[in-house]
């Protein structure tokens, strides 16, 4: 049924049939990176949590900041997957795919970080016998057990048709693409069971989505930490994640588009409108960011003032004003101005708005820990070698993962192309009908 | 007619490890859907702050229940709706 792919899809596929020497050597190379990572937690599991730049009063840092991050950045995909396919944005279709990609990964990857900051990771096991679900930390794990299983389903399904074209032309492993595509063969009824399923997932998924962020800044939010006991942490939160997500989603197309050559599917218009949502979510960010620092100034409460001078001039100053310029500066002035706005311009925004919203975790984390409202002396966080290893482990884990996707599964939702091209002229055509007042005749 | 029989066989043993996915997807929600229900009884018994339990359960345990209730409307859908069951495809 499939076989006869046009000439311009059949390059989504050889990625999948024709291995390259490059993909095994990044494989390989990224695999090192892992296991030595591995050792790294082994090694820190063996001796304890002092390998760490850990202490007291600072009992948090790399680990929780990389797991708000990587959580945030899950943002990337499902939710804005979700909501480009409930607004029937025709431009999403090339885009979704690696969106949804983005989250199933780094869910995994995020979700293991406070395994990996617990200094006894047995003890994980105390929550199936004596859990307290009113804990933040459980809703935490609630919520993002079902984003997780909510999104690889938002991933799966709408990839049940392109399965389906590799299964029939016979792509190894034949088998697997057998068992995935559940007897796919596009008949009009199952084209509607998919469409049916794939609306109540969209729908089900944004509030799931937008629930996980708002629980993780709960975990701050809910204590009396100076710096944290904020009433609009959740939105804050959810704002952050939407907005690096976006950013990491545009520099995962950029890796894509010039590793496969997919210039004639990823096309500049693509990345010119996710810079604009990247705009308006860095001027929201500002927004609230302004709002957090200056309710939180103008109570001048002694304790909140110690942490806000600690990041304005203090040891963090430089991450601080580090990330102002990462994620309002540069962004700002490389997507307003017309001649700065293009693909490289996207680009360089992009990378730092993801460098910025690390370092805005690490400013929330970090700064409140070290200024405690008890009488203890403060501490200062310098992390080791075992946090940078396991850091830089974590994000060879996100690019191995999309590697091996990109090895057995297309990248670019292919019946999705293929239905925008057959059907969506005709579809946006009568939609845009519908909106405008019918002419008149007299 | 061998090799017919071979990918009649190979077929059931895909449709058999297909159930046997959806089976285990389903074991994953009501596990956890207990685990939720113990750490409430756990909760009422302790007096430890029920309602925020009994709110939390409430809202999670109908969403693990209709994203597997989906899956399996996709797997029963697809395979009802074929064009004929002896098609060759799993």
């Amino acid at each position: 049924m499939y076989r006869d792919l046009q000439e311009e899809d059949a390059l989504l596929i050889r990625p999948i049939e024709q291995t390259g020497r490059g993909f095994y050597v990044s494989v390989a190379v990224l695999l090192a990176i892992i296991m030595a990572a591995g050792l790294l937690f082994v090694r820190q599991v063996y001796f304890g949590l002092g390998v760490t730049g850990m202490n007291e009063p600072v009992s948090w840092g790399f680990y929780i900041v990389n797991f708000v991050f990587f959580i945030g950045i899950s943002h990337a995909g499902t939710l804005i997957s979700a909501i480009l396919r409930l607004s029937k944005a025709e431009w999403r279709r090339p885009i979704t795919r690696m969106a949804e990609v983005i989250t199933a990964i780094v869910l995994a990857i995020g979700g293991l970080h406070p395994i990996i900051d617990l200094g006894r990771p047995d003890r994980l096991l105390n929550i199936f016998t004596s859990g307290r679900l009113q804990s933040p930390l459980l809703w935490d794990v609630t919520s993002i057990t079902a984003y997780f299983t909510a999104s690889t389903i938002y991933l799966y399904v709408p990839m049940i048709p392109d399965i389906a074209i590799l299964r029939d032309r016979d792509t190894r492993p034949h088998w697997l693409y057998k068992f995935l595509a559940w007897g796919w063969q596009g008949t009009e009824k199952q084209h509607k069971v998919l469409e049916r399923a794939i609306s109540i997932l969209m729908v089900m998924v944004i509030p799931i989505a937008i629930s996980v962020h708002t629980v993780i800044s709960y975990i701050f939010s809910m204590t009396l930490q100076p710096g944290w006991h904020s009433t609009i942490f959740g939105p804050y939160f959810v704002v952050g994640a939407i907005f690096s997500g976006i950013a990491a989603l545009i520099l995962v197309m950029l890796a894509f588009r010039k590793i496969f050559h997919l210039e004639g599917y990823l096309k500049e218009v693509h990345f010119l409108y996710l810079g604009r949502l990247l705009l308006i979510m860095s001027l929201l960010w500002f927004y609230f960011t302004f709002s957090e620092y200056l309710t939180g100034f103008f109570g001048h409460e002694p304790y909140e003032m110690k942490v806000f001078f600690y990041k304005f001039a203090g040891p963090y100053a430089v991450f601080f004003w580090g990330m102002i310029l990462c994620n309002f500066v540069v962004p700002v002035v490389f997507l307003s101005f017309k001649g700065l706005r293009n693909i490289t311009g996207v680009l360089v925004a992009s990378t730092t708005v993801v460098i910025g919203m690390w370092l805005e975790r690490l400013i929330i984390v970090v700064p409140s820990l070290s200024n405690p409202r008890l009488s203890v002396p403060g501490g200062l966080y310098i992390p080791t070698v075992t946090e940078w290893g396991l850091f830089i482990g974590a994000v060879a884990v996100f690019v191995l993962g999309f590697l091996l996707f990109s090895k057995f599964f297309p990248i670019i939702s292919i019946w999705e192309i293929r239905e925008g091209r057959e059907t969506s002229v005709t579809e946006v055509s009568e939609r845009v009908k519908k909106y405008l007042p019918e002419a008149s005749t007299t | 007619m061998a090799r017919k029989a071979s990918k009649k066989r190979i077929n059931d043993v895909i449709f058999v490890a297909q159930i046997i996915s959806l089976s285990m997807l389903w074991m994953f929600v009501i596990s956890l859907s207990l685990w939720i229900f113990h750490l409430l009884f756990l909760s009422i018994k302790l007096n430890d702050v029920p309602g925020a339990s009994v709110g939390i359960s409430l809202v999670a345990i109908p969403v693990f229940w209709t994203l597997v209730g989906v899956l399996t409307y996709v797997f029963v859908g697809l395979r009802r709706n074929r064009i004929s069951s002896n098609h060759g495809k799993s």
